[in-house]
């Protein structure tokens, strides 16, 4: 299976001998260390968090292999994306999913669909740690209640909020899950505190997760149903992550926090807001690497998959729906 | 599966070698190779190791296994390519 790369620190990224040569350079620009070649039929995509100086020629290059380079920005924020040409093109897909979002019946339909499979699993968590002795059964209760309320609404705000009210009390337990750091209010732009940012960072990787599998089928990434299809952003990417973030990023954090992967001394606080440092991110990101190639046995198709791919299944499920061959059933944890 | 190749290849054809192994497996010592690989990629590989090397006088020997995991490897001295996605 292909790997996804991530770069953490200043390298210079060059075609060379049709593969990629990565030489190491240090703040004055100048090489540091040997040059490494990684082999490009391996690669899936690039996550790039330190400097990446490339030029044209790579960019080509990786637009001819499909691979797609992901950029974040000092401060973990997401900025882009660099996306190969477009290589599953169906015009046929992109009238459906546009007339699923302008039939207002249809996308509220679909929209309730992901805070349901969001709410299922965000439920499978607490439960999983209520079992373990935490005491989280107000919330879960709490969360129940307003599960009930998904099919009633009709807007899509109106969901929104709903869901937000389930962020709201789901965030609050976190205190309870986590010994040692406090969440108090989700904060962004900058977070406040160690979980927020972790948090932030975690929906980030989700999101460009989610993107890339996007990609690779032939959805169109901007049209959405939860989030309102703004411009210049990805927001199909962000009802599909709506699904897999309990799962992907909450356990995830919840791991690297209770086994201490992830110390205090990890962040610097200094700033404005709190920030995940280097040596924080790394092992995060390999936390989560982890999680992405994890297996679990899958009951219809009757094989070993990851979860990554149950997120490219996740976007064939909703390409059947839009296209009127079956009906979307969010992904639900099973186990 | 995860593979570990090492060549014997003529001067000649050496470095048209070298180049074609860096696209597929990762660099661990001078002729020697490892990586994950699909059965397909690797078919594709050996296609086009077979146009550069000689094969009265060339030689690659390929080991396979299921999984990294299952191969216990130890490095004495100095590690001169770590395989890794971390960078």
């Amino acid at each position: 299976m292909k790997k996804s790369y991530y770069l953490f620190n200043p390298v210079r990224l060059s075609r060379k001998d049709n593969t990629l040569q990565f030489t190491p350079f240090d703040e004055q620009g100048n090489e540091a260390g040997p040059c490494r070649y990684i082999p490009v039929e391996t690669v899936s995509d690039l996550y790039v968090f330190g400097s990446l100086d490339a030029n044209s020629a790579l960019y080509n290059f990786l637009g001819k292999h499909g691979i797609s380079a992901h950029f974040f920005d000092y401060y973990e924020h997401y900025t882009g994306s660099f996306f190969a040409k477009e290589y599953l093109l169906a015009g046929k897909m992109q009238v459906a999913q546009t007339r699923h979002y302008t039939l207002r019946n249809k996308r509220v339909a679909l929209a309730q669909k992901f805070i349901e499979g969001a709410a299922f699993n965000i439920l499978k968590n607490l439960r999983y740690y209520h079992n373990r002795e935490k005491d989280l059964a107000a919330s879960i209760s709490q969360i129940e209640k307003y599960a009930t309320q998904i099919s009633a609404t009709t807007e899509v705000p109106e969901l929104m909020g709903l869901e937000g009210n389930i962020r709201q009390t789901y965030y609050a337990a976190f205190d309870t899950i986590v010994a040692g750091f406090t969440m108090e209010n989700r904060s962004k732009r900058p977070p406040k505190n160690e979980l927020n940012v972790l948090i932030s960072f975690g929906n980030m990787m989700c999101y460009a997760a989610c993107l890339d599998m996007i990609y690779h089928t032939q959805l169109n990434p901007t049209i959405s149903f939860l989030h309102e299809p703004g411009t210049r952003r990805f927001s199909l990417a962000l009802d599909l992550a709506e699904i897999f973030k309990p799962i992907l990023v909450d356990r995830t954090i919840f791991r690297v926090l209770n086994k201490r992967e992830v110390q205090p001394s990890d962040f610097a606080t200094d700033l404005n807001g709190c920030v995940l440092k280097e040596s924080g991110k790394k092992t995060f990101v390999k936390a989560f690497e982890e999680r992405l190639k994890e297996t679990v046995k899958h009951r219809t198709l009757n094989k070993s998959v990851s979860y990554k791919h149950l997120i490219k299944l996740e976007c064939y499920k909703l390409s059947k729906h839009v296209m009127g061959i079956e009906e979307y059933k969010p992904f639900k944890i099973w186990w | 599966m995860y593979v570990i190749l090492v060549y014997d290849i003529g001067e000649m054809r050496v470095a048209r070698m070298l180049k074609l192994c860096r696209k597929y497996l990762n660099w661990i010592q001078n002729s020697v190779f490892e990586g994950e690989i699909t059965e397909v990629k690797l078919k594709e590989f050996m296609g086009k190791a077979h146009t550069i090397m000689d094969l009265d006088n060339d030689s690659i020997i390929l080991f396979k296994s299921r999984e990294q995991r299952w191969l216990d490897k130890q490095i004495i001295g100095v590690e001169r390519g770590p395989v890794t996605n971390f960078l």
